[in-house]
């Protein structure tokens, strides 16, 4: 991401309702052209940012600014942004050419500028045969559309998107998924995505904060996010993760050596600045273990459950010396030797690589 | 086991069909005997005629005749149309930006302003008319307060005992029927589409008058359709604030009862006039209907 195509910043952004703080010291930047996801579980304060951007809000403290001049006091109606609600909020009474069209009938264009615009963002949104229907005769897919025609064709520098996908299917989200990116790309419009699908995230995003109760918990590539999680919120939050609380007894120059219940882990260093003896949890993905049917390799396992899962065979196990450390292993289910039976001894492996550290007692957030 | 079973879920059935048969006729007998039964009487009586004090239970058109051959009873008729239909449209007009001042409060005093506005409905009729002539009169409150700020140097006497004392007076006392209903459909409008409204770019103006005042006409053909079919069935207000120049026809209706004892002539009035109110509320539906398949 171009550091100078940076538009809107927030800087350093509270907000209490009455004695209740949402928000606190929120701090970051959108860039042009840019899919940023703000991504949070309810109660994260992901959706006070939406309204503070868009100006249904005031902030308690803190500045929000467009090309480096403050909008904090700039009325909802003149800030270059524009909404697509959670239940989309589109005008029942009006048709989907009079919904599509408000924006600029408002801004007061003449009536053939107007029509010719409509044409051309139903088209894009693929609209063109509903022009004349109701919002009441359209499925959810559509009506989705047509709240996303209405805020393009303000041609606003920026669009905010509140958790716009929570009322369709599965199918129908991933489809919408597929179609936000490319409409997105089309337009190289900044989009700010509100939701608490972290698979949502993943899918369309090109930068994703991740909030915890009103604090900004991580920010960065959804890979990023995925594979080297800072915070144990981070870590259980975004996909599956298997925690193993342990204590950093010893560290070279690329790995660490972690002291847990299941013996001496070797782990990937990665960024962070450790001392021999603070409190850590290894962060290991499900998919990144192998099974070992030969359990002299490492500690021993009791497989609690093996279960199909299509793409995966996911098995569930518990260490067999303290119990007190259990692991979630993905195996491709095409070979017959990585299902073992309910109640065998396995042990399993992994790469130092493919684990991350992460820093705090386990009482701490999440 | 399986033998009871049947039959207790017969005697279900029996007991849900004998509910269904009180229901029915609760629902239907209650309205036919207490609404359209005196309609029905009415409409009888009013093919009937009065000779001598007598009724004449022979078939006439003579009522109906006398109120088209009237010009009197015409004149009456137009004119408290005409009156009607212009406290209908004040009360829309006020009673709408009471409604909208009520609707755009805090949720937390809505209701305490509600009742405010709809208080005037738990008080007496008399009470209130009253308290009406009390300000209109020529030494009322209003007329007072006038000469005392040097405005007028003698007493209003149009303020009481004519046509407009009659306009204030219904006005007035049919306001709560306009607020409540309008104030409902306002209510009802999700507050996210003025959201989306202002998020577009819409001012308070636009919003108003391409959201709010869109979504809130059936709730304004309710309150058209309460004010005008009551001020125009209403003969107390007439009488107790128009004197002898407030002659309107629910005072006529009234009268053929009441004083000339001329049932058959006030049962065809009578007609005419709930042919006029169900007219209304006809026309009412009709552009409810225009108004939403648009």
């Amino acid at each position: 991401m171009n550091v100078h195509s940076e538009f809107l910043r927030l800087d350093a952004i509270s907000k209490s309702f009455g004695t209740v703080e949402v928000l606190h010291d929120v701090s970051f930047t959108v860039a042009r052209n840019e899919f940023l996801t703000i991504l949070g579980p309810s109660g994260s304060g992901k959706t006070t940012i939406l309204r503070l951007i868009a100006g249904f809000e005031a902030a308690t403290s803190g500045a929000i600014t467009l090309d480096g001049a403050r909008i904090d006091t700039t009325p909802i109606n003149r800030r270059p942004f524009n909404t697509v609600f959670q239940d989309y909020a589109l005008f029942p009474h009006l048709s989907v050419r009079r919904n599509v069209a408000y924006g600029l009938m408002v801004r007061g264009m003449d009536k053939p500028a107007i029509d010719a615009r409509v044409a051309e963002v139903l088209a894009v949104v693929g609209l063109d045969n509903y022009a004349t229907r109701l919002p009441q005769e359209l499925s959810g897919g559509q009506r989705q559309r047509v709240a996303l025609a209405r805020a393009i064709i303000c041609e606003p520098r920026l669009i905010l998107l509140d958790e716009p996908l929570a009322a369709l299917d599965v199918t129908l989200r991933t489809q919408m998924c597929a179609f936000l990116k490319s409409i997105q790309r089309r337009l190289e419009i900044a989009f700010v995505f509100i939701t608490h699908d972290q698979q949502e995230a993943i899918a369309m995003s090109d930068r994703i904060i991740v909030m915890n109760d009103g604090r900004i918990e991580q920010e960065g590539s959804p890979e990023d996010l995925y594979l080297r999680p800072k915070t144990r919120f981070v870590a259980g939050f975004f996909g599956e993760n298997n925690l193993i609380e342990g204590r950093v007894s010893g560290i070279e120059t690329a790995t660490a050596t972690v002291e847990t219940a299941i013996g001496l882990v070797e782990v990937a260093l990665g960024t962070s600045n450790l001392t021999v003896g603070a409190a850590v949890q290894i962060a290991i993905r499900p998919e990144n273990i192998n099974v070992l049917k030969d359990p002299q390799g490492g500690a021993a396992f009791v497989v609690r459950n093996v279960q199909f899962a299509g793409a995966s065979i996911i098995i569930d196990a518990v260490d067999a010396q303290t119990g007190s450390v259990e692991l979630r292993v993905r195996q491709a289910p095409g070979n017959a030797l990585n299902r073992p039976a309910i109640g065998e001894e396995v042990a399993f492996s992994w790469a130092a690589q493919s684990t991350t550290l992460v820093a705090g007692e386990p009482s701490d957030g999440g | 086991m399986a033998d009871n079973a049947a039959h207790s879920a017969v005697e279900v059935r029996g007991g849900a069909r004998w509910r269904g048969l009180l229901a029915g006729i609760v629902c239907v007998g209650l309205p036919g005997l207490f609404v359209f039964a005196p309609l029905a009487t009415f409409l009888l009586y009013s093919f009937w005629r009065n000779e001598d004090g007598q009724l004449v239970r022979e078939f006439t058109l003579q009522n109906y005749r006398a109120f088209f051959g009237d010009a009197t009873f015409l004149r009456v008729y137009i004119r408290t149309i005409l009156l009607c239909l212009g406290a209908t449209v004040l009360n829309l007009v006020v009673g709408y930006a009471i409604a909208l001042f009520i609707a755009r409060r805090d949720a937390r005093v809505r209701f305490g302003l509600v009742l405010v506005f709809v208080l005037p409905l738990f008080t007496s009729y008399i009470i209130k008319i009253y308290a009406i002539r009390g300000i209109l009169g020529h030494r009322g409150v209003l007329n007072e307060l006038l000469l005392g700020a040097g405005l007028i140097d003698q007493p209003l006497t149009v303020l009481i005992f004519s046509q407009t004392a009659i306009f204030i007076g219904l006005v007035v006392l049919y306001l709560p029927f306009a607020v409540l209903p309008i104030y409902l459909s306002i209510e009802r409008i999700p507050p996210n589409l003025a959201a989306a409204s202002a998020d577009l770019g819409g001012s308070t103006l636009d919003e108003l008058r391409h959201i709010v005042l869109p979504l809130s006409i059936p709730g304004m053909i309710l309150a058209g359709v309460f004010t005008f079919v009551m001020t125009f069935g209403d003969f107390v207000t007439p009488q107790m604030l128009g004197g002898i120049d407030g002659f309107t026809f629910g005072r006529i209706v009234y009268t053929q009862f009441g004083v000339a004892l001329n049932w058959p002539l006030g049962a065809a009035l009578a007609i005419i006039l709930l042919i006029t109110a169900v007219g209304v509320v006809f026309f009412a539906t009709l552009a409810g209907r225009w108004s939403t398949t648009r």
